[in-house]
């Protein structure tokens, strides 16, 4: 989670918080150095993430801690809920809030100022000083730092992978009501840092009636105005920004719950399901629907409850073909970077651990020039609609970005070639503050050896290759915008895995050998 | 001969909002030396160090429906032809 609560877990003297069991009764985790108490929070428990933080914090006793926390959907257990930290950071994806609602814990204070101690402070100053002064005059950060993630939309509506329609095409007839200069020019309100960090991405959005929303949240990112914008139809940044935070306040995954609105809203269109189901009409684009899906589900209300279970479970059960246009991997809901433009993207989905995720490996964009990487051995120029080299790509760079930049709990964003945070420029701040003595390819094993253990995992849970497929969606050509004439054919994907797991050492059903759990003293 | 330019996300600072640029030359070299003149500051900051593109842009070039990327100067345009200058995409 970005913002500032691993540096506050740290400064209570831990690295890791592991929560096991469950309470009987809501409570919440108060930490601070020397002291853990769980306390009664059953005055919290059907509170938004902002009401909660509130009450918490005006508790004396509570001053000046930082409090992460489950909203009413992740009480409620809606598959996609997630933790919030001081309503603007989010560990989204993958439903951790439903995790924290499952074991009746609301909310976690942490209030600790231990410092962390660093073994060669001066050369961790020197290197950050180097990659500050890179990161604001490179060159590289500059548009990021101007418009946050949306500098993204327009492009990515360009190239043709900008996911509209729930993916039935890829650019969007209103993408100049909520490119970055539109966006700009009508919610955004200001831009917000995490702590220490130069380009400061996140943006302050603020609207009036009737799409009132308040500068208090974060603002809606890339991802998010894609899934409950172009995806769903909806070209009113407003209605964009207002559908952002009622997300924020129910603590709910944007991607998820947009991907999720777009699989009805496609229902809809082709009569699967009708006023009758709902309550309501659906359209696309419709912003009061939008509305009330987010409040649906996230309070579990009629068939809301079956949605909050995401589109894999709910298109099963709704059946009569609605398979097909559930786009998850794995039942999880696919993010907004369309793989036909971006063939790297697709194995990325296909074979991550968690399911379709964009931040598990690289995109395919940073590539299409020579010596992206030369650290890693990436020198030679891929486009990025092409299939050579991307297992070896993907491969690495989960490795390198999608595990270890988490691992090592830094932001992903300046590691994106051509951005200043190299790779042995990392290493070397690794270890000035730690003392140890990695090198790079030390650095890529222990994120080979957490990615096969996270496999393994999936393994006793029955994952293989059958669930390393991308939606039948993708199969489909696209038939305008700047990836017209691509698609993603299963046997591309096939041959794609075929070398992926050979890289890995896997069988060729996905299974790591015994072999190479031994090399990686995972046997 | 007539080249449309258009700022994707990008150098609004400098083309103060403005987003379409028309210009009449045939190689990617000449268009810049153009806009530059149109857009002081602009090459400063579109071109690295060694005189590339700069690593964090793109130069889209749009002929009809195909489009693809300018990866140096010497990439030739021609009338009617469309330039996008946009950052490149890097998730979010």
């Amino acid at each position: 989670m970005r913002g500032r609560m691993g540096g506050f877990l740290k400064g209570c003297g831990y690295d890791a918080l592991v929560i096991e069991g469950r309470s009987d009764k809501p409570v919440y985790l108060r930490i601070s150095e020397g002291s853990c108490q769980i306390s009664d929070g059953g005055h919290l428990w059907g509170k938004d993430i902002q009401q909660t933080e509130k009450a918490i914090l005006s508790d004396p006793k509570n001053k000046n801690m930082m409090v992460a926390s489950i909203g009413v959907a992740g009480e409620k257990l809606v598959k996609y809920s997630n933790i919030n930290c001081e309503l603007q950071f989010f560990a989204g994806r993958t439903g951790a809030g439903a995790v924290m609602g499952s074991k009746n814990l609301k909310a976690i204070v942490l209030g600790g100022k231990r410092k962390t101690p660093v073994v060669d402070m001066k050369k961790v100053k020197n290197l950050l000083k180097e990659i500050n002064t890179k990161i604001q005059t490179d060159g590289t950060c500059d548009t990021l730092s101007k418009y946050g993630t949306w500098n993204t939309t327009g492009p990515a509506n360009l190239n043709g992978i900008l996911p509209t329609k729930n993916f039935q095409i890829t650019t969007f007839s209103e993408i100049n009501k909520i490119d970055g200069d539109a966006m700009l020019n009508t919610i955004y309100a200001g831009k917000r840092t995490c702590p220490g960090c130069p380009i400061g991405c996140r943006r302050v959005v603020k609207g009036e009636t009737p799409y009132s929303f308040s500068t208090e949240f974060g603002g809606p990112q890339y991802e998010t105005v894609a899934s409950l914008g172009s995806l769903i139809l909806n070209g009113n940044p407003y209605v964009i920004g207002k559908a952002n935070e009622l997300c924020n306040l129910y603590g709910i995954d944007t991607i998820s719950i947009g991907v999720t609105i777009a699989y009805v809203m496609e229902c809809f269109e082709k009569g699967i399901l009708t006023e009758k189901d709902l309550g309501f009409k659906l359209k696309w684009g419709d912003p009061e629907g939008i509305f009330k899906m987010i409040e649906m589900i996230s309070l579990r209300k009629g068939l809301g409850d079956l949605l909050a279970e995401g589109v894999k479970k709910a298109s099963q059960k709704i059946g009569k073909g609605s398979e097909q246009w559930a786009m998850h991997v794995k039942g999880m809901e696919v993010p907004m970077h369309d793989p036909r433009g971006k063939k790297g993207m697709g194995l990325a989905y296909a074979s991550s651990f968690k399911g379709a995720d964009h931040e598990s490996s690289m995109h395919d964009e940073a590539y299409q020039r020579e010596n992206a990487l030369p650290e890693l051995g990436f020198t030679v120029l891929m486009n990025r609609k092409q299939y050579d080299g991307k297992s070896a790509l993907v491969k690495t760079l989960q490795e390198y970005w999608g595990v270890m930049a988490d691992v090592a709990t830094i932001c992903k964003f300046p590691m994106i070639p051509p951005r200043p945070l190299k790779p042995g420029l990392l290493i070397e701040l690794m270890n000035a503050v730690t003392g140890w003595n990695l090198t790079i390819k030390d650095f890529l094993t222990i994120g080979e050896r957490i990615f096969n253990l996270a496999r393994m995992f999936n393994v006793r849970e029955g994952i293989t290759r059958k669930d390393d497929q991308l939606p039948s969606r993708f199969e489909e050509v696209l038939k305008e915008g700047g990836s017209a004439g691509e698609s993603y054919p299963k046997k591309e994907l096939e041959k794609l895995l075929d070398e992926y797991y050979k890289l890995r050492g896997w069988t060729p059903d996905g299974i790591p050998t015994s072999e190479t759990l031994k090399k990686l003293g995972l046997d | 001969m007539a080249i449309t330019v258009k700022f994707l996300s990008a150098f609004q600072d400098l083309t103060q909002g403005k987003k379409i640029f028309f210009v009449d030359q045939d190689r990617l070299s000449k268009i810049l030396l153009d806009l530059e003149r149109q857009i002081p500051g602009l090459k400063a900051k579109l071109l690295d160090q060694e005189g590339k593109i700069h690593p964090a842009y793109n130069v889209i070039l749009i002929k009809g429906d195909i489009q693809q990327l300018c990866h140096d100067l010497d990439c030739k345009v021609e009338d009617g032809d469309e330039l996008v200058i946009a950052p490149i995409v890097s998730g979010g």
